[in-house]
């Protein structure tokens, strides 16, 4: 029993995918309909937007120094609203995801000039951009959502290849490949890690903290405008509050994953596989005919249960510690 | 004796404050009708509520932690004192009852933080997700009206020409600078913001003070919710959505919330903070200035006064 507990404390992936094979097989036992290949993989795309936009937050949990970005989703509603303005203006597509990238980066950047060079704490700086963020989308739409996009933007979102919803086969899938090598196999990954765990011991290392913190804050605002192209797509159209709350969400399912909010500790990994955990358990709720409402409040008991499990499996397994 | 070491408002609250009569002249000779009476008492009417749980966000955040659900807390506490009153219950024996839900409420974020440990901020998030879910299941997509309870008359009351409201909170901020600044709770809580590990090797129950601080911000919000049913006569879903942000950003303003400067501050500076939003809101709709980009302003502002604080840090630092 102990070993178990042992293996699970250590292994928040391992804990996180019995948590996952336990809510398949309870919702394949309230639904027949849920068991089948083609629709845990329909079930996917719902969870597009929301893996983006917690790798970034992850990767900004990661680096420590109180590290968060309150600002995803607002990033995620103007980079969108650049996207349908341009549109708007008769550009191509192509130039118009060009511009939505650099859109998201741009912002990034003015979140990572804050945080990195001015030395601003993450938490209020990024409170202040998402308001300045939120309310500009706001300002360049009039509240009105942009529409008109041409049919074969739907491609991206409202169809498959070889039964795979778009999205998540040519945005999400290459997307976590480069994130995951980036922060695995690199040196920027390992210098984060270090920032995250001993920000001292790093400035003996010779890191340039300033270097890594400022890309550490544009990677959000790179994904967010993903998102923001993906969502687009998905609703067809460009509404200034389409990332309202994902910011807390993605915050959320980076702490299920087992990001540390004090940083250093985590896995994206287990980030992935819990937003796998959200989507379905959102799913099988509607499945289940509960009220949508209720999604929220489990999310919240899901976290609360997954951090004070670690808590307590750790007290069990050592003295209990005073602070 | 110990008088120097109880620390008065700071230069960072009279700066507040100098910008708040500042901002007011500006708006005052911008547009004519900003300095009328009638403008003021609005723009209290409309803060009272944030202004109340401003006082709780400020002694959670000074000890280095925050409360992400006071808004959702208001909005069940609301709905059940809401109900209480169309049954005609009461109005005391309400408010007792609705503070002692805040406390309940506040000691469930109290206990999981100090007891089990969890950071607070997930803490709260969790908590808001699940008292917002708890609003929409109680109200299940209708509107409580029509609640016209005794506490109406406070919104609209004035003694001598003063707004009762205002002398409300004044009330309050005096009462909690009182105890922050006077009383052992209010050391300690201080204590426990700057240092967590100096305070608990003085013999300070940092437990006992975190569950204590966030029962208090309950009770806080309770009080405050009593206030939005005085002033809207009503509940709907969406109440208390934007709260915890706006008092976040009150505090901030206000010169609380900068780590690594120690936890400075006080109430006085969280009031002038909490007002200088309000006409700053206030301004932007009688301006004629779209009040989409109201956030714009207010987002701004935050980062503003935080660069602020840390230019004066530094000019501190260098002088010593």
């Amino acid at each position: 029993m102990k070993k178990i507990l042992i293996t699970f404390q250590k292994s928040r992936t391992l804990f996180l995918l019995m948590l996952l094979i336990i809510e398949v097989m309870i919702l394949s036992l309230l639904s027949p309909y849920f068991l089948k290949l083609s629709n845990l993989i329909e079930i996917t795309q719902f969870g597009a937007i929301l893996i983006l936009l917690a790798m970034g937050e992850s990767i900004v949990m990661l680096s420590g120094g109180e590290g968060i970005d309150l600002s995803v989703g607002s990033m995620l509603s103007l980079s969108g609203v650049f996207f349908g303005l341009v549109t708007q203006a008769k550009y191509s597509m192509v130039i118009a995801i060009i511009v939505t990238i650099i859109a998201g980066g741009t912002l990034g950047s003015i979140n990572a000039f804050f945080i990195a060079i001015m030395k601003m704490p993450p938490l209020i700086a990024t409170l202040g951009t998402q308001y300045v963020f939120g309310s500009l989308a706001l300002y360049l739409t009039n509240g009105i959502p942009i529409s008109g996009f041409p049919k074969s933007f739907e491609f991206l979102s409202l169809e498959s290849t070889f039964g795979i919803p778009n999205q998540i086969l040519f945005i999400v899938i290459p997307v976590s490949i480069v994130i995951l090598l980036l922060m695995y196999k690199t040196k920027f990954g390992r210098e984060v890690y270090l920032l995250g765990t001993n920000p001292i011991a790093a400035k003996y290392s010779a890191i340039n903290e300033k270097k890594v913190r400022f890309i550490v804050y544009v990677i959000p605002g790179l994904l967010a405008a993903l998102g923001a192209i993906i969502s687009n797509s998905w609703l067809m159209t460009a509404r200034a509050d389409a990332g309202l709350g994902l910011e807390l969400q993605a915050i959320t399912v980076a702490c299920l994953g087992g990001i540390a909010v004090e940083g250093g500790r985590g896995n994206l990994g287990a980030v992935i596989i819990s937003v796998l955990i959200i989507t379905m358990m959102n799913s099988g709720l509607q499945i289940a005919n509960v009220n949508s409402i209720w999604q929220l409040a489990v999310l919240g008991f899901v976290l609360l249960i997954a951090v004070s499990f670690n808590h307590i499996v750790s007290n069990i397994l050592s003295k209990p510690q005073k602070f | 004796m110990f008088a120097k070491y109880i620390p008065k408002p700071g230069r960072r609250e009279y700066i507040t404050f100098l910008l708040l009569f500042i901002e007011i002249i500006v708006f005052g000779l911008l547009a004519p009708h900003f300095l009328s009476e009638r403008n003021f008492v609005r723009v209290i009417q409309n803060s009272a509520e944030i202004a109340i749980v401003s006082i709780g966000m400020t002694i959670v955040m000074l000890l280095g932690g925050i409360d992400l659900s006071v808004g959702s807390m208001m909005g069940v506490i609301a709905i059940v004192a809401g109900n209480l009153i169309q049954k005609g219950i009461n109005s005391i024996l309400i408010l007792i009852v609705s503070i002692l839900i805040g406390i309940l409420l506040g000691l469930v974020n109290g206990l999981l933080v100090a007891i089990f440990n969890i950071p607070d901020m997930i803490v709260t998030l969790a908590t808001m997700n699940i008292w917002r879910a708890v609003i929409f299941m109680l109200l299940g997509g209708r509107w409580l009206t029509g609640l016209s309870s005794d506490y109406a008359m406070i919104t609209k009351a004035k003694i001598f020409g003063i707004p009762v409201l205002l002398l409300l909170i004044i009330l309050f901020y005096a009462i909690f600078y009182y105890v922050l600044m006077y009383r052992p709770f209010g050391r300690h809580i201080y204590a426990v913001g700057n240092n967590i590990q100096a305070a608990n090797l003085n013999g300070i129950n940092i437990q006992k003070i975190k569950i204590a601080s966030y029962c208090l911000t309950g009770g806080i919000v309770a009080i405050s919710a009593m206030l939005y049913i005085a002033r809207m006569g009503s509940v709907e879903m969406t109440i208390g959505n934007d709260m915890a942000i706006s008092c976040i950003a009150a505090v901030t303003i206000g010169g609380i919330g900068m780590k690594g400067s120690g936890k400075r501050g006080s109430v006085v500076g969280t009031l002038a903070g909490v007002m200088f939003i309000a006409f700053l809101r206030n301004g932007i709709v009688i301006l004629g200035i779209p009040s989409l980009l109201e956030n714009c302003f207010i987002g701004s502002l935050i980062i503003l006064s935080v660069i602020f604080d840390k230019i004066s840090l530094e000019k501190r630092r260098i002088k010593q």
